[in-house]
């Protein structure tokens, strides 16, 4: 991926409390190939912080992801990647 | 159109031709040999990833399948658009030609019938699609071509990761699971590292190199895809018939069979004891493999009926 999860604006919620984090994420798409490799990265990446011994992540579609969610950061990473953002 | 001199000068010079007013008439007919290679391959590539994909192991597994199937017949629309601005038929290309003067690596009309060798396909056959186009995008002279690949490498990268984190993934399961993944990559290899042709020895001239359509030599881009996936394998417990030496302080890839040797396509099997000459692949590469017909058939077949039926309609 050109741009990470938090520019691409698909991260809703995050809460950490005794060492199990909250993740609440959605995709751009209700078909995105990559869902799995998205779980697994969240999940990989967040196991790595100190102190943290779970993961859960949470699947939400509302609101919908639209383009408008894409930070000025991850807007410049798409668009340079020649993705029409 | 440049003479002979002028279009060597500006081949030489690093330029870029953008157009068939640019080109001499050889340049072209290699071009468009390069692009028909290309452009069949990654179509040949969706019919034989669907048989596999089919049996995906979930629903988030097939989605992925299906969206690499679709990026690779974008890729083949690529390659066959710029052969329509060149002069060639695309419906012709694709619809009307022999399964037989379809222009793919053998390894693709050797059936994947399990979402393990599916996986093997993206980590290996991609891995050698990503080798092959990656060396063109960098070097092609021929600049259409050369922006068009910007995008295609991007998705490469995806097929190589779904290979790559399920080849790991069933690895670290171990048991019957780790076997039929070491079976598949037992066939699934050799058959990828004959993909690149010729040894550089046999091979003396190459047009697409003097060209610039290509940039490395076929050991060159061997010795890239083994430099990747032996150590990939390695890393995930995989056994491969290759290891690393060092020869005048470079390292070097080989091969620890001979190569070539004998291949059993039905039984998807190699026999090690058994070396062949290239005159001996050559000819097997010719006749193609056991589903050639079959997967170019998945293609053709229905837009020759839809328009028979179509065309009695109207």
């Amino acid at each position: 991926m050109p741009v990470n999860l938090v520019d691409l604006g698909v991260i809703y919620g995050i809460a950490e409390h005794d060492g199990i984090v909250d993740v609440d994420l959605t995709f751009t798409a209700m078909g995105c190939p990559a869902s799995d490799f998205i779980l697994e990265d969240v999940r990989e990446r967040l196991l790595r912080e100190p102190g943290v011994r779970e993961v859960r992540i949470n699947v939400v579609w509302n609101p919908p992801w639209t383009a408008a969610r894409l930070t000025p950061e991850g807007r410049d990473a798409l668009e340079a990647w020649g993705l029409a953002v | 159109m440049p003479s002979a001199a002028e279009f060597a000068q500006t081949i030489k010079s690093g330029e870029l031709i953008e157009s068939p007013s640019e080109m001499t008439p050889e340049y072209l007919r290699e071009l468009k040999h390069t692009l028909i290679v290309s452009g069949d391959t990654e179509l040949i590539s969706a019919p034989a990833y669907y048989l596999a994909a089919k049996r995906a192991p979930s629903i988030n597994a097939f989605m992925t399948g299906i969206a690499i199937i679709q990026d690779e017949l974008a890729h083949a629309h690529i390659a066959y658009h710029i052969l329509e601005e060149l002069g060639e038929d695309q419906e012709k290309l694709i619809f009307s030609r022999d399964p037989k003067s379809f222009r793919y690596p053998y390894a693709f009309d050797v059936p994947l019938e399990s979402w393990t060798e599916l996986v093997v396909a993206n980590g290996m056959y991609d891995q050698a699609g990503f080798c092959l186009l990656g060396d063109i995008h960098d070097k092609c002279s021929y600049g259409p071509w050369k922006r068009g690949l910007n995008k295609v490498m991007a998705e490469e990268n995806f097929h190589l990761r779904n290979g790559r984190t399920w080849m790991k993934r069933i690895s670290q399961a171990g048991g019957a699971a780790k076997d039929e993944l070491q079976h598949a990559v037992d066939w699934m290899f050799p058959l990828s590292v004959e993909w690149f042709g010729l040894p550089d020895t046999m091979k003396m001239h190459s047009t697409q190199l003097e060209y610039r359509l290509k940039g490395l030599t076929n050991d060159q881009l061997r010795q890239w895809w083994l430099s990747t996936v032996v150590p990939y394998s390695e890393e995930i417990g995989i056994k491969v018939p290759a290891h690393k030496e060092t020869k005048d302080g470079k390292d070097v890839w080989e091969l620890d069979y001979p190569f070539p040797c004998e291949f059993d396509a039905e039984a998807k099997r190699w026999d090690f004891s058994k070396p062949i000459t290239w005159d001996d692949v050559l000819a097997r590469w010719r006749e193609r493999g056991p589903r050639n017909a079959e997967m170019v058939a998945m293609f053709q077949e229905e837009f020759h009926r839809f328009r028979k039926t179509h065309n009695n309609g109207a």
